[in-house]
């Protein structure tokens, strides 16, 4: 599926005339704000829902298994390792912070589980990330 | 859900998904590379478990 192309179309009547042409770094942000974002400006919104939905479901288990929002903590350095992780998911991170949520229930028996969410969540939107970037570059084949 | 078992395959369904249509383009090929994954996954966890338990029980 296509959607109507920004100021760089190519040419009408070509087979490519409809196909959204955002940059790389516009493509990254909305990568990184929103899962799946970057891959619906590229014009692949069935990508984009499928990566959408898996990604903040992840999040959301992450949070209700009573997983933790860590800090960005140096003098921790596998706590600093997974707050980067956690913020590869922008919007959703900080929705969470700003709500409160993600405290960290450290006696619940899914607690190392909901880490595993948000933690993995976070580490595949960066791959995801990557994609929509070749895509957006032109380094990958649509 | 406080299911181990349950968790695990929660966890290995979303990986599957995210991983398989990610690194295939056509749609009978993310659901064979999602199904390898998650079966991977969870069969490898499966053994993994059971390898634990009969090394050190």
């Amino acid at each position: 599926m296509t959607r109507p192309s920004g100021g760089s179309a190519r040419p009408a009547g070509t087979a490519n005339a409809t196909v959204s042409t955002s940059g790389p770094q516009v493509t990254a942000i909305a990568a990184w704000l929103v899962p799946g974002a970057g891959h619906f400006l590229q014009g692949q919104p069935r990508k984009a829902l499928v990566f959408a939905a898996s990604l903040l479901l992840m999040f959301v288990l992450g949070l209700a298994f009573g997983g933790r929002l860590f800090p960005f903590q140096l003098t921790e350095p596998l706590v600093f390792l997974a707050a980067l992780a956690e913020w590869a998911l922008l919007l959703p991170r900080l929705v969470a912070a700003m709500a409160g949520w993600g405290r960290g229930d450290v006696v619940a028996i899914t607690y190392e589980y909901g880490n595993a969410f948000l933690i993995a969540g976070g580490l595949m939107n960066v791959l995801v990330l990557l994609d929509a970037v070749d895509l957006a570059a032109g380094r990958k084949p649509r | 859900m406080t299911s181990h078992l349950g968790v695990m395959v929660l966890f290995a369904a979303l990986v599957a998904t995210v991983f398989g249509t990610l690194l295939r383009d056509d749609a009978p090929g993310q659901v064979r590379l999602g199904t390898r994954i998650f079966l991977g996954l969870v069969v490898g966890a499966w053994v993994l478990g059971w390898v634990m338990y009969l090394a050190f029980a």
